[in-house]
């Protein structure tokens, strides 16, 4: 049984009201490793986002072609992470072949992505809403396109804090936790948009 | 005389390791680990306690097989077997939780499977279990497994007191605060709440630390 | 780290030829991982049949219990395509489904029971991510309560000239459960009607 959301609905919620960072708490890792700047946040979010697509296929098409037919449902855990972990190689290793300048710019984080919880997650979110192909497509590049908007400006803004007076026990990931909790409050005013 | 030497330092380095994840490597709130679940689950006790108790046997469970096989496991494909061990141990989990404790697997949602990619379990399977043997491994697990369970009691505890304006185990409310209780602080249960609580804890623990380091 | 196991691979090829062939062979990293594989599928296998039958019945007592919240004296059920026939003594007592909102935090997920007559029997809210402490209202008694009885032209907020009152500060929560309500309603009737001929 399908999900009858449509598409716009999905992606808007995926971007802004239902943000994978802010209000799924996914992908944290390198929302506060990565974030200090603003160039390396833009190169992981479109990274996570790819690698999300593609996961988002791959593990649509093995849920309703495999494991529904087969009933074993239960198998997905295992069989996602694989999937996940054997895109990324694969991403990894073309992207290493073909532009060189591109793996300069995206390489060490490609390893990163297989245990970033975002990539499951959206796979995860995607079973659990019973969307279709297109459905999971549009919801992961929502879902990624949120994690790259949100990455962007935490990490415009902890450029600036780097230069604020910051109390000592606040300084570095304390006060970056009390933004993201701003920046989530006023996310909030977006529910209730569709 | 010797055997019995070491097996004093075996088992002083077991505890060491136990001590270890409890105060000097607390997973939270020292290394700043797995924070998608203590955010995500922390809205009530009774979920803080369900998932430490996945995260603690899912550690279990890896640690002492990836120890056990460390000395088989070829280092090329090391990371893709470690992954597949907790992948398998939190299938079995979430098969297990579904079956007696439903509720809880209800509540827990997504981040149930999600343990998989708990940077936690990879980070100790990597770090220690890979070159330490089965026996400190599995006091590296449960080390590190109670200082996580520790850390997302201290948060759920103040979400849920602030958050509804009582304290609820297993189903028994401990107390309730009178005022609180009709207009609870719902800000605390929801997102936001979780990364300001996070966010002062932090900043709690890292004051007490400074404070004895001076 | 990579020094540690350099050292004990030399220490293997120095102790014995035998598995050293094992150990230094190409496909060595590849076998492993399919064994691995193997054992693990294995085991998940092993667990899933353990746990399937109490699982089955674990939700078979969940939509039992859903369905006595709304038909206290039910003794059994009877799933369809899309909704259930709620039983006593083997008499049909009611009819139930879920119908899905688009509330204000996301989708609301409501549990319909209806009479013979196919009016409201009441409505239950399943699950909601609605905001803490104004449109979590929607759960209560007070306002799922204004359902019973209503036949589905009458399910709309009283502003929209129905008999349901809203929340007040949390009149999409209201209007995404009376919405969804309705046109489920709608639509199942007419399933309902057609099935029993």
């Amino acid at each position: 049984m399908n999900s009858g959301a449509s598409l716009i609905t999905i992606f808007v919620g995926m971007v802004i009201i239902n943000n994978m960072v802010l209000t799924k708490f996914l992908g944290l890792c390198p929302f506060f490793g990565v974030s200090k700047k603003l160039s390396n946040a833009i190169s992981m979010g479109v990274a996570v986002t790819f690698v999300m697509l593609l996961a988002a296929i791959a593990t649509s098409v093995i849920y309703s072609f495999i494991l529904v037919p087969y009933n074993i449902e239960f198998m997905n855990i295992i069989i996602y992470i694989l999937v996940i972990a054997s895109l990324v190689q694969i991403v990894e290793l073309i992207i290493r072949r073909t532009n060189i300048a591109l793996y300069n710019a995206l390489g060490i984080y490609l390893p990163l992505i297989t245990t970033n919880c975002a990539v499951l997650g959206i796979t995860l979110i995607n079973a659990s809403n019973n969307y279709s192909i297109v459905q999971s497509m549009v919801s992961a590049v929502g879902g990624g396109l949120g994690f790259t908007l949100v990455l962007i400006i935490m990490s415009g803004i902890r450029e600036k804090l780097e230069l604020g007076d910051t109390p000592k026990s606040l300084r570095g990931l304390p006060v970056a936790f009390i933004t993201a909790s701003l920046l989530a409050l006023s996310f909030m005013g977006f529910s209730g948009l569709l | 005389m010797m055997p019995e030497e070491t097996k004093n330092t075996n088992s002083r380095r077991f505890a060491k390791e136990i001590l270890k994840g409890l105060v000097i490597a607390n997973p939270v709130f020292v290394l700043v680990l797995g924070l998608c679940p203590t955010l995500a689950v922390t809205v009530s006790i009774d979920n803080a306690l369900g998932m430490s108790a996945g995260v603690i046997f899912v550690l279990l469970g890896s640690n002492l097989i990836i120890s056990m096989i460390r000395k088989i496991t070829p280092q090329l494909a090391r990371i893709p077997v470690y992954i597949v061990v907790i992948a398998t141990f939190v299938t079995i989990l979430s098969l297990v939780f579904e079956a007696y404790l439903p509720p809880l697997h209800e509540s827990l949602g997504i981040y149930l499977p999600l343990i998989v990619v708990n940077c936690i379990i990879l980070g100790r399977a990597e770090a220690f279990a890979s070159k330490n043997t089965i026996l400190l491994s599995i006091a590296d697990a449960i080390g590190i497994g109670v200082g996580f369970a520790l850390s997302m009691i201290i948060v759920s505890f103040f979400r849920e007191i602030l958050g509804t304006g009582k304290l609820t185990v297993f189903g028994k409310t401990l107390f309730s605060i009178p005022v609180l209780s009709s207009d609870p602080l719902a800000f605390f249960i929801m997102p936001p709440g979780a990364f300001l609580v996070l966010g002062l804890l932090l900043a709690l623990f890292r004051w007490l630390g400074v404070l004895n380091n001076e | 780290m990579n020094e540690n196991r350099q050292i004990h691979d030399k220490k293997i090829k120095k102790s014995s030829s035998c598995s050293e062939k094992i150990f230094g062979n190409r496909f060595y990293p590849l076998i492993f991982l399919t064994i691995i594989v193997f054992v693990s599928v294995s085991l998940v296998m092993v667990v899933n049949n353990m746990t399937r039958v109490k699982i089955l019945a674990e939700k078979d007592a969940a939509i039992i219990s859903q369905l006595k919240a709304i038909f206290t004296d039910t003794d059994d059920y009877e799933p369809k395509k899309d909704y259930y026939i709620a039983y006593r003594d083997k008499q049909v007592i009611g009819f139930a489904f879920v119908a899905k909102g688009k509330g204000y935090g996301g989708e609301i997920n409501i549990f319909v029971g209806l009479n013979t007559d196919f009016t409201i029997e009441q409505i239950k809210i399943l699950s909601n991510t609605e905001t803490p402490g104004l449109g979590t209202k929607i759960t209560e008694d007070s306002f799922t309560g204004q359902f019973k009885g209503l036949s589905f032209k009458d399910v709309s907020l009283s502003k929209d000239g129905g008999k349901i009152d809203a929340i007040t500060g949390a009149t999409i929560s209201s209007k995404a459960v009376t919405d969804a309500v309705r046109k489920e309603l709608e639509e199942k009737i007419e399933v309902i009607k057609s099935d029993m001929k």
